[in-house]
Order: structure tokens, then C-alpha cells, then sequence
């Protein structure tokens, strides 16, 4: 009996020891949101959140960029169904191949942007001493960066029609049950230029890579400025940023190499993407650009160049930029696809260890100089001239432009040649009201849901508001984007 | 005085020894009680069925009583010898089940608890319990999509409980809640998980008895709402050691219906050729340059596969002549590849049971051994277990008892992609991407293929041998019990339980292989240690006052549930010999932990009257980790009743009724989210940026999260007749749950997500109602010495509804929630909850069909605002042929009418034959697999269904039910359309058992006590009004590309010793 009594108080024992707090459990790899911003170096975490977020493939990590190239006329496709392809057939519907993931991902991103700028406020209005300035210009200046991205995906062009619908404008941090409604076009860019001007005086004005500084928020204010046409202002940024010297061109001889490395003198914005972190792997932006089989039997083939952008850039053999360029499943002469993203025509990568780890360039210096020469264009023809030879000389056997000579569709090409692959093509097109004609007879492509040539007349130039959100947010189908 | 007297009168009877054997009909020794009647007189007999007997009194009366078995009352008269043979019968009211905290007989319990006898399915090959209880009990749906190997079936009591995806019942074993449900992270990877319950050894069972009503079981609170399957494991009987041994050997060599059988080659080529050729017409060029770019579309395709085509005319319905490539070392003219020959094979499954059991006074043990391997169709997937178990009861001394239940088993499981997966699933690869063109060799060279086919397949006889996976399960439970004896009428209880699932998962992907080819291959190792700590003291209070017997239980609980995680990830490896993280260049790792605890006091107190009337009443308070500190405590309870009305004086006349019982009862349970932290707002550390950590917000947490609560009424009458002849219940439920736990669509604008990365956020959302009626019924039509045949039928009516949805205080209507089945991630299909709705509607748009003027698919406008709003009249409703004027509307429901099951045992001596038949009639199942084999228009190169190509529209075959094919890649088949809705109507032979126990004359000279064999067939038969695939869906009513069942032919032996 005595045994037993022990084991009875060895069971009681454990049944009342530990009754404190035994009901408040906790996972150990999430903290509670409401102390998880206290000091800088909590902002430093988020920020690298942020970022990491940004990487996704519905974001920067792939779609965004493959979405400004293939619609942009610049890319082809041979086969259909190999993946991604109603980016180039315009097949959207409100429920199938709506893309979605741009919606949401870039709204948890903001989520992320207005969380932490609420946090830095609250604690700066308790009195903190802690500098969080940086933190609060980064957050500001990618939340700017990403309204811009989701109007020119679900708006029409600010200078079409500013007044139909833009995207809902949240900056504050939401109840899971708010149903938000659209906002203007207009409105998106009034926050998008508020936020900007916001952040600029907070941002430090030295590199930082793989985060925003105060030239990357000059470089989004050039390119905002130019969808506003505002080219006075645009100008004074891109002028700013050329002129500060902190960033400087590749040279002829460096340009191909500069893909093999990180954090190149040209980066003013470039997002980190490493092994075990955000590499995408086989479903890499990399990976959907190069040549079908190349490295890998999962390589499909995805995507190539368009003979369009082939005749562009032949219009000079020595042109550097063919030095990314490798042939296609097509011929061993057709040089179709693209290795910016692969560090270089033999898979080397940007780093250690992985073709397909490569970071994400989101603004350059050349696509300053050439905004810059668009923005100067109407008022100052030297100055215009002078910036965009500064990239054209990439062609050594052009002729350079000349005040006589050069015209927007100079800049545009040139905008082209530069930064393919780089998801500017399409929205410089639809900007600029000029139309965009697709390479459908190189695969024998039936074009059912778009016409060969397009214009930013033909509703499916914006996505639609998925079913999805219609689905959680009912009121919001009413502002359906037209036609769909 | 007058007690004195009797007492003196027995006393001067004389006093004597009487002594016998208790024997079954068949000359079985029975171990039953003897009493004196009206006295508590008496002894039990021992193993060989014999009992002695002193002090006997002359006048006595005998009563001989065996659970299972008529009593029998025999007067004493002066024999000296009593030998008694009983027979069979009574046995569902003196029964004694196994229910919620202790035990109940049948007769006098006051709930809603059916209780399956393990034998009725001991025979069955499966490698889980839950498919032996298909068809036995009414209000009971068993739900077995998969025919992986290891798969584990689905459970509904009583309709759809929840909106939350936990609506599976709570499994109690051996008095203790045990954790169920898939373990371990292989389905982050690869859609096959490892089940929890499958280490649970069928053989090892003793009972299953299923809790249904409030009253059963609100006893366990908070987890009882969806129902409780509570299960003992067998104990050993007092006597000398029993060693059972049971081999059995399962073949599976067919599946068990035709599912979406591929057209032959022959018209492929014919269809895809349609296909290029329509396209090119579409686009505006005439017949012959379609013609010539069909056949180079073909040709470009299939040359590097050695074959060339030919036609003789340039229409769009020309015969494609295939020929062979003359320029490789094979030419392969009227040669085809079977695929199905190269993924399928004939499953095996193989299971050894050993037991050895027995007891004495004090000690009883059992104790187990078995080993299970099971082979599925699919090659490479492969399950096996080893389990092993003592159960061992000692008595301390006259108060006090010790029970240690301590089981161990190991499982291993291999297997493939079960969801639409085209890189390894390989039904669907057979099905719609491996051409019979297709070849895992190259005709020219001979060496194997390894670049990705056209089609998107990849060469599995190739890429099988450049990975591997499997999942390993190690449990450990010791459960132990301690028994006090304090008073008669008073005891404790105290039941400690440890439960332990270590679940190792590995995932190598060679150099070669396409996972791992950026990475130079990779290997993975996960653990995952999901550790449940309960402890349970109850304190039991018994007595009975003359006819009155009083019955009292009050308790404390407390659990602890504790997940562990550890991945590490090697990438770079150093050589495709060794498969290691240690071998590996590149490394990483994770590891933390979740879980939940709960704590709860529980009471419960019962009376009954004279067995006539019963009164029961029970009260439970949990609280638990997963809701906010105010919201954190839920009361359930339930008070039920119980009246034998055939043991009423005005009954006694009406001999034929031999029972009539009405009970009655209602209670409240509840149900807690699935989620362990739905009430806080977390930001999650996992999201590293240039070898930094980062975190991000991910979910926001909703403070007034509170309990699912289910009020539930159930009434039902049994009667039995003809003395047991005819036996049956009726039963009514009705159960209203509310503050109902849905992960529910959320604005994505909000950038929340929930863990998944879904746009979702849990919130109590609304109410739902289930009520039905469950009818039992059973019938011996033979009851002779030598024949016996019974037939026993359940059938459950249950009616599911959305009966309320909450909506703010600025909303005019509730708003319907959309969601999406969550089988295999591949949102198969579309439900919508709406007031008033079905909980299982499916929402879409609605197809009219094909229009048999041009081929083209119709669809109802249905628009809500503007009925009559259409492109055109079709059969009487606004139509149209683009399903985006169109709008989603419900589609009906994939609740049926009615289920249940039809089960019938015929003996002749010692042949036995069961057959039990499972079938369902009404309801729609919704086929998310069909698109993907009948799709009209062009998506890449894949194949289509002989159903498709019989049935297509073409100008010959205007009345085809399908769409004309088209070259245009269409997205009308991938739509959530009634396109997929199919009638869910069934009846399957789900077993056949063919059972022979030899002679015991014969068996005892080979030194055995009993030697059975048997033959057992599963999926045999199954008619159906769905032909495409099989019928038998998963719990929402929906098909996707899971691996079908097969037929399985059993063959058994089962020897005592």
C-alpha cells in the first residue's frame, strides 16, 4: 500500500504543479506582433522581411518582370502550356488565369509597410529617443513603389484616364474583416508622391544593398513622374541620382560580367535572393528565361526572345547586350534566350553555389539615364541626347543620336535593348499610348483571346479583380475593371 | 421476526455440493456466473466451464448467466449434478459496451453508442480500423478516397458537425484521447502523409463502440461534438495461456472500377490531330495548310519518339496513319508502350498476427506481435508495421489494482504524389500524360529517356531510381491505469498517459533528377515528435437502495500536447551513392515546437429505477490554450433518460414484444479551431534575407474567438420481437451548432494570410443544423442448430443546413462564405455556405450541355439581378456559350439522401458466409479529376478518355453529351461548372468473407484448440450510376487524382493453441 501511495502523490504532483500559465502556449518561431517592434534592430528584422517578401515569385522574384516582358511584345512563346503562358496570350478571366498572386502579395507587402510605419509613429509619438527615420523612409518608399506596381497592373495609365479606378489605397493596418473598395487612379499617385516626398529626407543617402536608400526613392520618384508626365520632375531626380556619382555605368567591356556579380556599380535598387532563402529554384525567373533543357531537364523552355527584339538588337552584330543572350530549342543560331538571371550563358549565377539564387535588379543606373533622356526630351534635346548615347554606345557600330535626330522611339528601343528581361517594356508601351504587336506566328500561337497587334484600348492591358476577392469582398465586384 | 424465520427455515433444508459444466450449443466450454437465485450466492465457472457449488439448499433455484447468452434458471430438486448447455440470444440489452469514462449495459444506458463487434470485420485486409466500420453503423460515413497503401479513411458522425476542417471524431483508447490524424511533414513535399491511427493494430481490439448523442458523450466536452469512437484493446481471460496465431495474404490485382480509361492510340492521334488542324482552321487558313501543319505538329512531336504520320485526304476528321521511324534501332510500327504494365502491378498485402493471452485471479495479460506489410497497385508504394502490445492488469490486493497497457509500433511508408501532381502521381501520368508513343528509351540510341515528354510527364522507369522518400513512425503509448477500491460502493480511478509519434521523413532527390538539378542534388531528413501527456483521475460512486441504483462520477483532467520539429536539408551532394545530409556541401536547418494544452474538471450522475427507468446526467468545464483568456472556458453537459417499457405490468401479456425501450436525451458539446493560435496576432521569424533573419506579420489574431457549440436532441425507440427475432432502432437527432469555426475568405487587401499563405482568417461565422432519422434493423431468418442467416440493414436520413450566418451590424444580408474542398491542395472543387443552403452545395456555373446544332457549350446566365438576361433561349432558361456572362449559382449537394450499409451472415455448421454491402442514393459527387482526361480544346499535349471520345460532339455524332473538340485552348472544362457533377448513387459489395472452422476433432489431434481458414473479398462488386471513375469519394462528396482501390482477393488462416 505504501507504494502505492507513493505513486498516487507522484500523479497528483504532476496534475497541480504546473497549472501557472499552463494555458497560455506559444509557438517558438513567431512572436507576438504587438512587442516585436521595440528598438532599430527590430525594424532592421521586419525590413528584412519586407524584402524577403518581395522576392516572392508572384512579385519580383519572377511574375512582376515576366509580366512586363511578355506582354510587352519582347518575348514569344513557342508552345503553349509549358507555364506562365497566358501572360502572353492575355487568356485572363476573372476566375482562371487572373494572377492574383500580384494582388495579394504585393498587399501583404504593404501590410508589412504599413505595420511597421505605424509601429515607428506610435513609438515616436511615446517620446522614444531611438532614431527609426531610416526605417520609416524605406517603409514609405516601398509602399510607394508598390501602389505604383499594382496600378499599372489593375489601372488604367494616369495619363488615360486618372479618374476610373486605381487599387484601394490602405496605409494603415487593417481588421482581418475590412472589405476596402477602389480607389482612383489618381488617388493611388496623390499617396504614391505623398509617401515619396515622405521618405526622401529620412533615407540615408550611402549604398545599402539589397535595401532602399535616398537615390533609390529619387529613382521610383523619376519613374512615377514620368506615368504623370511630369517630366520637369522626373528629370530633377534622374539628373540627381546621375549626378551624385554614388552610382556609375558599366563600361562596354564590364557590362556582361556585371551579371555575375551582386551589387553592381549600377544597382540602386537590387533585391537579394539567396540558396536556402528565396531561391526559386526551378521555378526562378532565371530558370524560365533560359533555353529548354539547358541544366536542368525541368528547364521547359519557357519563354524567348520575340524576333522583334531579335531585329532590334541585330540592328548591330557587336551590340554588348548579346553577350547575355545564348540560342534557343529552336536553332543553335537563333540567340532567343536570355541569362541576365543565370549570371551568365554558362549558369554561373551572381554568387556562390547557385545558378538560380540571383538577385533581382529592380532599378539601374542605365534605366536612369534613360529616363532622364525621356524626360528632357520636349525641353532639352542636348541633355537627352546626351544621356541616351550614353547607353546607346552599348551598340558600338550605331551611329550615336543626334539633337537632330532623336525621337522617343530612339529612347524606347533603346530602353528595350537595355533592360530586357528586366519587366519595363510593357509598361513604357502602355504609357506612352503605343502599340504593342506579339510574335504569334513564330510558334504558331492562336491569338483567341487578344488580336496580334493591341493597344491600351483592349481591356485585358489591365488584370481583373480575381473572384477570389469578389468572393470575401462583394462590394468590390461592382468596380469590376470594364469588360470583364 | 419473519426474516428470522426464512432464515431458519432455509437453514433446516439440508445443505449440499452441487457441481457441473456450463457448455455452448456446440460443446464449447462457457465461462458464466452461477447464483442462487435471489441471493448473491454463488461462484463463476472456470475455463473448462466447470463450477462447484457448497451449501446448496435443497429449493435452490440456479441461475446460469453468460454475456452473450440466454440465462437459464434450473432448480435444484436434490441433483447433486448440474450440467447446463446456453444458448445464444439477448445479448444487445444484457450487453455491456464500453462508453464515455467506464461501462454501460446496452439496456439501461441512456445515450446514442453503437457498438461494432471487431469480428464482423477481423477478416478485412486494411491496415486501419476505420474501414472495418463502413456499413455497420447507421449515422456512421466511412469515406476511403485513396488506395495508397497506408491511406487512411475519412469519418462523418452524423453529417458535417463543423465548417472547420476538424470535423473528424475524437478517438478515445483505453479511457484516453489519443492524437489522430496525418503526422509528420512529408506533405509539404509530396501529398502522401503519414496517419497517426494506422500504428493502431486492428487485431489488438477488443471493442469499438461509437458515441453519437450528447449524452454519450459530452462527457468529453470540448472535442466531442463531431463524435467519439472509443476503442479498448483486449484483455487476457482468466485460464491458461490462448496463443492465436492469423496469417493472411491479400492480392490486388485489378482496381476496383474502370477509372477514366484512356482512349487507344489510335484515336489520341486522331484527337490531337483534330486539335492542330481546328486551330490553324480557326485562324483563318484553309484545309490542306491545316492538314500539313497538323502533321508536322505531330511529326515534331513524335519523331524524336519514333513514329511519323500520314493521312490520305486533308480533312478535319482524317484517320492518322502511324508509322514507324526507319532511322533508329528499333522501329517501332504498330509497337505502343503499357505504361500501365510499367506503373501497376499486382498489390500484395501480407499481415502476421500473434497473441498470447490469460490470467489468473489476480494477473491478466495480453500481449501481441504483429507484422503488416501492404503493397499498393502503384509500384513503389509500400507500407509495413510492426507493432507490438502488453496489456497487463495485476491485482495489488483486494483494493487495489494496476493496469499498464504499453504498446510500441513502427511503421514505414513509401509512396507517390496522390494529388494532381504531373511529375509523380502516376494515375494521373497513365491516365493523362503518358502517350503509348511514349517510351522510356530512345529508338534511336537505345539509352534511356530523360528529358521531360511533351506532355509534361517525365520517364518514371527513369526517374524512379534517381529518389526516394519515406515516412517512419515509431509509437510509443503507456497507458497506465491505477484502480482504488476505497469503500464498496466507492473507487478512484487514475489513468496516466503517455503518447508518443516520432515520425522521420526522408526526401533524396539525385544530381539527376528535376527537383534537385540546380542544387546538385538534395536530401532532407525531418523528425517530427508529436508527444500527448494526459492525466485523468475520476472518482466513482455506486450504490443501490432496493430498486433504486444510484451512479456518481466526478473528475479532473489535464493534457499536454506537444509537437516537435527538426528538418536539416543537405544540398550539393557528394556522391548519388550515399543519400546523407552528411555527405551534402550545402546545409540547412529548422526546428521549433507548437502545441496546445487543456485542462478540465467533469461529473456525472446516473439512476436508475428498477431497470425500468433510467436518468442520466453529465457536466464537463474545459479550458483550453487555443482560445484568448476571456473566451478560454466552455461548459457542456447533457441530461438523458431512458424507459423499458416492456418491463411495465401492462406489457407483460404481449409475449411476442421481447423489448421496447424508448430513450430520450439533449446536451451540449463543442468544438475548438484547429488552429492552436487563432486569438493572437504573430509575427513570424522564417523569412531570411541576405543571411539575415527577417520576420513578418502573417496572421491576425481575433480575441473573441470562441467555442463551437453543438446542442444536440436525440430520441429513439428499440424493440425487439419474437423473442430477439426481429430487433431494431429508430432514431431522431437533431443537433444545432453554433458560433460555428470557419477559416473564412478575407479581403487580400488586407495582407493577411493565414498559415497556409491563404488570404483566410478564423472566425465564428454562423450556424448549422444536421438532424435525421437513423433506422436499424436485423432479422434471423434462420435460427436452427445447424443453419443460421440473418440480415441486418442500417440506413441513415440526415439532412445538412446552413442555418444562419453572422454578419455585421452594417450588413442587410449575410454574406455567403466561398471555399474550396482542401483534399490535396488542388481546389478541386467549390462549395458555398449560404442561409438556408446545404453545408455541402456545390457553386458554379450551371452547363446545359452541348447544343446539338453546332457542338458548343451551353451555359445557364442564372443572373440574380436580371433573370431573363442571356445571349439566347436554350431549353427555356437564358443561355450562353461563354461561361463568363454566366454566373455561379448552387449546384446541388453532395450530401445523399440516404446511406448506410446491408450486412447478412449465412452458417451452415462451421462454414460461415458474410457479405456487407455499403451504399449511398442521392447527393451529386463532384469529379475534379475528369476535366483533365474530357478536355474539349488545346492545352498541351495530353490524353483524353475513350469516355471523351465516345461521347464527344462531332457532325456524326450530333447527340454527343461532350463538347466538340476544339484547337483553342478553352478554359471552360477547368471551370467549377455542374460540367463535373455527376450523380453519387452506389452499392457496393465492399466484403465477402468465407470463413471454415475445421473439425475440433481433427484440429485437437494436431494439438490446436480451433483452426479456421478463410477467403475474403474486398470492392468486389459495386454498381453505380457514375461509370468514369469509382464511386466511392472522399468526405465532401468530391474526386481528384487520388489513387483508386482496388478489388482485393484475401486468403487466411487463423489457429489457437
Amino acid at each position: 500500500m505504501k507504494t502505492i501511495n507513493k505513486i498516487y502523490a507522484v500523479v497528483l504532483l504532476l496534475l497541480f504543479s504546473s497549472c501557472k500559465d499552463f494555458l497560455d502556449v506559444q509557438p517558438t518561431d513567431s512572436g507576438d506582433s504587438s512587442t516585436s517592434l521595440k528598438t532599430p534592430e527590430d525594424a532592421q528584422v521586419l525590413m528584412n522581411g519586407l524584402m524577403r517578401e518581395m522576392t516572392s515569385s508572384n512579385y519580383y522574384g519572377r511574375n512582376f518582370v515576366m509580366y512586363g516582358d511578355a506582354k510587352g511584345g519582347d518575348l514569344t512563346i513557342l508552345q503553349q502550356g509549358r507555364g506562365l503562358d497566358p501572360l502572353y496570350n492575355f487568356n485572363h478571366t476573372v476566375t482562371t488565369n487572373n494572377y492574383s498572386g500580384f494582388w495579394s502579395t504585393i498587399y501583404t507587402c504593404i501590410l508589412q509597410t504599413n505595420s511597421l510605419i505605424e509601429n515607428i509613429e506610435a513609438l515616436e509619438n511615446a517620446g522614444s529617443t531611438e532614431d527609426f527615420s531610416a526605417y520609416k523612409g524605406q517603409a514609405l518608399t516601398a509602399r510607394a513603389l508598390m501602389y505604383y506596381d499594382l496600378v499599372r497592373l489593375y489601372g488604367k495609365s494616369y495619363n488615360d484616364d486618372k479618374t476610373s479606378f486605381g487599387v484601394p489605397n490602405v496605409t494603415t493596418v487593417l481588421q482581418s474583416t475590412a472589405q476596402p473598395l477602389r480607389a482612383t487612379v489618381e488617388e493611388n499617385y496623390n499617396q504614391i508622391v505623398n509617401d515619396l516626398t515622405a521618405a526622401a529626407d529620412l533615407l540615408p543617402k550611402s549604398k545599402s544593398d539589397g535595401f532602399i536608400n535616398y537615390y533609390a526613392n529619387l529613382a521610383i520618384q523619376a519613374r512615377v513622374y514620368l506615368s504623370m508626365e511630369e517630366y520637369d520632375k522626373a528629370l530633377a531626380a534622374a539628373d540627381e541620382i546621375i549626378k551624385s556619382n554614388v552610382y556609375t555605368l558599366y563600361s562596354n567591356e564590364n557590362w556582361v560580367d556585371s551579371w555575375k556579380a551582386q551589387y553592381g556599380s549600377e544597382s540602386i535598387f537590387e533585391l537579394g535572393v539567396f540558396p536556402n532563402e528565396a531561391d526559386l529554384g526551378t521555378a526562378s525567373l532565371g530558370f524560365y528565361l533560359r533555353r529548354k533543357g539547358h541544366g536542368s531537364t525541368a528547364a521547359a523552355g519557357w519563354f524567348m526572345a520575340s524576333d522583334y527584339y531579335l531585329d532590334r538588337l541585330g540592328q548591330d552584330p557587336e551590340d554588348v547586350r548579346w553577350g547575355v543572350m545564348s540560342y534557343d530549342e529552336t536553332s543553335k543560331t537563333r540567340l532567343g534566350s536570355c541569362y541576365k538571371y543565370n549570371g551568365s550563358v554558362n549558369l554561373e549565377g551572381d554568387k556562390e553555389g547557385s545558378s538560380t539564387a540571383v538577385n533581382i535588379k529592380v532599378i539601374r543606373l542605365s534605366e536612369v539615364y534613360l529616363i532622364a533622356a525621356e524626360a528632357a526630351l520636349n525641353t532639352d534635346k542636348a541633355l537627352a541626347t546626351e544621356y541616351l548615347n550614353a547607353i546607346r554606345k552599348r551598340s558600338p557600330n550605331l551611329a550615336p543620336a543626334t539633337t537632330a535626330n532623336i525621337t522617343l522611339d530612339m529612347i524606347l528601343d533603346e530602353k528595350s535593348k537595355e533592360l530586357f528581361g528586366e519587366g519595363q517594356r510593357f509598361f513604357d508601351l502602355i504609357r506612352l499610348n503605343k502599340s504593342i504587336t506579339f510574335n504569334d506566328d513564330f510558334g504558331g500561337i492562336p491569338t483567341t483571346y487578344r488580336k496580334k497587334t493591341i493597344d491600351r484600348a483592349f481591356y485585358k492591358t489591365i488584370l481583373p479583380i480575381s473572384q477570389d476577392e469578389i468572393n470575401a469582398n462583394p462590394a468590390i465586384g461592382a468596380q469590376q475593371n470594364p469588360d470583364y | 421476526m419473519c426474516s428470522l424465520l426464512m432464515w431458519l427455515t432455509t437453514f433446516a433444508q439440508s445443505q449440499r455440493r452441487v457441481a457441473g459444466t456450463v457448455r455452448a450449443k456446440d460443446g464449447s466450454a462457457v465461462i458464466a456466473s452461477v447464483k442462487l437465485k435471489g441471493t448473491n450466492q454463488g461462484t463463476s465457472t472456470n475455463d473448462q466451464g466447470a463450477y462447484t457449488l457448497n451449501d446448496v439448499p435443497a429449493n435452490a433455484v440456479l441461475v446460469f448467466t453468460s454475456v452473450g447468452y440466454k440465462s437459464v434458471e434450473i432448480p435444484v430438486e436434490g441433483k447433486a449434478t448440474i450440467d447446463v448447455s446456453l444458448e445464444p440470444g439477448d445479448q444487445t440489452l444484457d450487453e455491456v459496451m464500453v462508453v464515455a469514462y467506464g461501462t454501460a449495459k446496452k439496456g439501461t444506458y441512456t445515450g446514442s453508442a453503437a457498438v461494432v463487434n471487431p469480428s464482423d470485420f477481423k477478416n478485412t485486409p486494411s491496415t486501419t480500423v476505420e474501414n472495418g466500420l463502413n456499413g455497420r453503423v447507421a449515422g456512421l460515413q466511412v469515406t476511403n478516397s485513396s488506395g495508397q497503401a497506408g491511406a487512411m479513411p475519412s469519418i462523418r458522425i452524423r453529417g458535417i458537425g463543423s465548417m472547420n476542417a476538424s470535423n473528424e471524431p475524437l478517438y478515445v483508447i483505453d479511457g484516453v484521447p489519443v492524437v489522430s490524424g496525418d503526422g509528420g511533414q512529408m506533405s509539404d513535399y509530396i501529398y502522401t502523409a503519414n496517419n497517426v491511427m494506422s500504428t493502431l493494430n486492428p487485431e489488438d481490439i477488443e471493442s469499438i463502440t461509437v458515441l453519437k448523442d450528447a449524452a454519450a458523450s459530452a462527457l468529453y466536452g470540448s472535442r466531442a461534438a463531431n463524435g467519439v469512437i472509443i476503442i479498448n484493446t483486449k484483455k487476457g481471460k482468466i485460464g491458461k495461456p490462448v496463443i492465436n496465431l492469423k496469417s493472411a495474404i491479400g492480392l490486388t490485382p485489378s482496381w476496383a472500377t474502370d477509372n477514366y480509361k484512356p482512349a487507344g492510340v489510335q484515336e489520341q492521334v486522331n484527337m490531337l490531330y483534330e486539335v492542330y488542324h481546328d486551330y490553324r482552321t480557326a485562324n483563318g487558313d484553309d484545309e490542306f495548310t491545316a492538314n500539313a501543319n497538323a502533321l508536322d505538329m505531330l511529326n515534331s512531336r513524335f519523331n524524336q519518339h519514333g513514329y511519323y504520320f500520314e493521312t490520305n485526304g486533308t480533312g478535319l476528321y482524317e484517320n492518322v496513319m502511324i508509322k514507324g521511324m526507319t532511322d533508329g534501332i528499333e522501329n517501332r510500327e504498330g509497337k505502343y508502350y503499357d505504361w500501365d504494365k510499367a506503373l501497376f502491378r499486382t498489390g500484395i498485402y501480407q499481415t502476421n498476427d500473434l497473441s498470447v493471452s490469460g490470467g489468473t485471479e489476480n494477473t491478466n495479460y495480453y500481449s501481441s506481435l504483429s507484422y503488416t506489410k501492404d503493397q499498393s497497385r502503384i509500384k513503389i508504394n509500400d507500407y509495413d508495421r510492426i507493432s507490438g502490445r502488453i496489456n497487463l492488469a495485476q491485482k495489488i490486493n483486494k483494493h487495489v489494482e494496476l493496469i499498464s497497457n504499453v504498446s510500441l509500433s513502427h511503421n514505414d511508408q513509401t509512396g507517390f504524389n496522390d494529388t494532381r501532381n504531373t511529375s509523380t502521381n502516376f494515375f494521373l501520368q497513365s491516365r493523362n500524360l503518358l502517350w503509348p508513343l511514349y517510351w522510356p528509351t530512345d529508338y534511336k540510341t537505345g539509352e534511356l529517356w530523360t528529358s521531360r515528354y511533351g506532355s509534361y510527364a517525365y520517364n518514371p522507369e527513369y526517374y524512379n531510381n534517381e529518389w526516394e522518400n519515406s515516412s517512419k513512425t515509431l509509437r510509443v503509448s503507456a497507458n497506465e491505469t491505477l484502480n482504488v477500491q476505497i469503500l464498496p460502493e466507492l473507487s478512484v480511478k487514475s489513468v496516466f498517459s503517455f503518447d508518443n509519434s516520432e515520425i522521420k521523413d526522408h526526401l533524396y532527390y539525385s544530381a539527376n533528377h528535376f527537383e534537385a538539378s540546380t542544387t546538385n542534388g538534395s536530401v532532407s531528413e525531418m523528425s517530427t515528435a508529436i508527444k500527448k501527456i494526459i492525466s485523468s483521475t475520476t472518482i466513482n460512486y455506486n450504490k443501490t437502495f432496493g430498486l433504486h441504483d444510484l451512479s456518481l462520477l466526478a473528475g479532473f483532467e489535464a493534457e499536454k500536447n506537444q509537437t516537435d520539429f527538426q528538418r536539416a536539408t543537405g544540398t550539393d551532394l557528394a556522391s548519388s551513392a550515399i543519400h546523407t545530409v552528411a555527405t551534402a556541401g550545402t546545409l540547412s536547418a529548422n526546428a521549433y515546437n507548437w502545441g496546445y494544452n487543456m485542462m478540465s474538471v467533469l461529473s456525472r450522475a446516473e439512476y436508475s429505477y428498477g431497470q425500468k427507468y433510467n436518468l442520466s446526467a453529465s457536466y464537463r468545464r474545459d479550458g483550453s490554450s487555443r482560445l484568448g483568456p476571456d473566451t478560454r472556458w466552455g461548459d457542456f453537459w447533457s441530461v438523458g433518460g431512458g424507459w423499458q417499457i416492456n418491463r411495465e405490468t401492462f406489457m407483460q401479456n404481449l409475449n411476442y414484444i421481447s423489448n421496447l425501450r424508448l430513450r430520450a436525451s439533449y446536451g451540449v458539446n463543442g468544438t475548438l479551431p484547429i488552429d492552436n493560435y487563432g486569438w493572437r496576432t504573430l509575427t513570424i521569424y522564417n523569412n531570411k534575407y541576405q543571411q539575415k533573419p527577417g520576420g513578418t506579420v502573417s496572421t491576425i489574431g481575433d480575441p473573441n474567438l470562441t467555442w463551437e457549440t453543438s446542442y444536440t436532441t436525440n430520441l429513439a425507440l428499440e424493440f425487439g420481437l419474437f423473442n430477439q427475432r426481429l430487433t431494431g432502432t429508430v432514431e431522431y437527432f437533431n443537433r444545432d451548432s453554433k458560433n460555428l469555426l470557419q477559416n473564412v475568405p478575407i479581403s487580400a487587401v488586407t495582407g493577411f494570410t493565414d498559415p497556409n499563405g491563404n488570404n483566410t482568417t478564423l472566425m465564428n461565422v454562423g450556424e448549422i443544423n444536421n438532424h435525421g432519422i437513423e433506422v436499424e434493423l436485423g432479422y434471423d431468418i434462420i435460427r436452427s442448430d445447424d443453419w443460421k442467416w440473418n440480415v441486418s440493414l442500417n440506413a441513415s436520413f440526415i439532412k445538412s443546413k446552413v442555418t444562419k450566418l453572422y454578419k455585421n451590424s452594417t450588413e442587410v444580408n449575410a454574406k455567403d462564405i466561398v471555399w474550396n474542398d482542401p483534399t490535396g491542395g488542388d481546389a478541386r472543387a467549390q462549395f458555398v455556405y449560404r442561409e438556408g443552403g446545404s453545408t455541402l452545395s456545390f457553386y458554379g456555373y450551371e452547363w446545359a450541355g452541348v447544343n446539338p446544332e453546332n457542338g458548343k457549350t451551353v451555359y445557364y446566365v442564372n443572373d440574380p439581378v436580371h433573370p431573363e438576361q442571356g445571349d439566347f433561349e436554350y431549353k427555356g432558361k437564358p443561355a450562353t456559350y461563354d461561361y463568363t456572362k454566366a454566373n455561379y449559382t448552387i449546384l446541388g449537394s453532395a450530401l445523399p439522401t440516404v446511406y448506410g450499409g446491408l450486412n447478412t451472415n449465412v452458417s451452415y455448421k462451421s462454414i460461415t458466409l458474410g457479405l456487407n454491402f455499403i451504399y449511398k442514393i442521392g447527393g451529386y459527387l463532384y469529379d475534379g479529376a475528369y476535366k483533365d482526361v474530357a478536355d474539349d480544346g488545346y492545352y498541351w499535349e495530353r490524353i483524353r478518355s475513350q469516355d471523351y471520345y465516345d461521347n464527344m460532339w462531332t457532325p456524326s455524332n450530333t447527340n454527343g453529351s461532350l463538347p466538340r473538340l476544339e484547337g483553342v485552348d478553352l478554359t471552360d472544362a477547368i471551370q467549377f461548372s455542374s460540367r463535373q457533377m455527376h450523380s453519387a448513387t452506389f452499392l457496393r459489395l465492399k466484403n465477402i468473407n468465407l470463413a471454415y472452422q475445421l473439425p475440433s476433432n481433427l484440429v485437437n489431434k494436431a494439438g490446436l484448440s480451433k483452426a479456421s481458414v478463410y477467403f475474403n473479398g474486398t470492392n468486389l462488386l459495386t454498381f453505380s450510376k457514375y461509370k468514369n471513375a469509382d464511386p466511392e469519394v472522399n468526405q465532401y462528396g468530391t474526386r481528384g487524382w487520388e489513387t483508386p482501390i482496388g478489388k482485393i482477393y484475401t486468403f487466411g488462416v487463423e489457429l489457437s493453441f
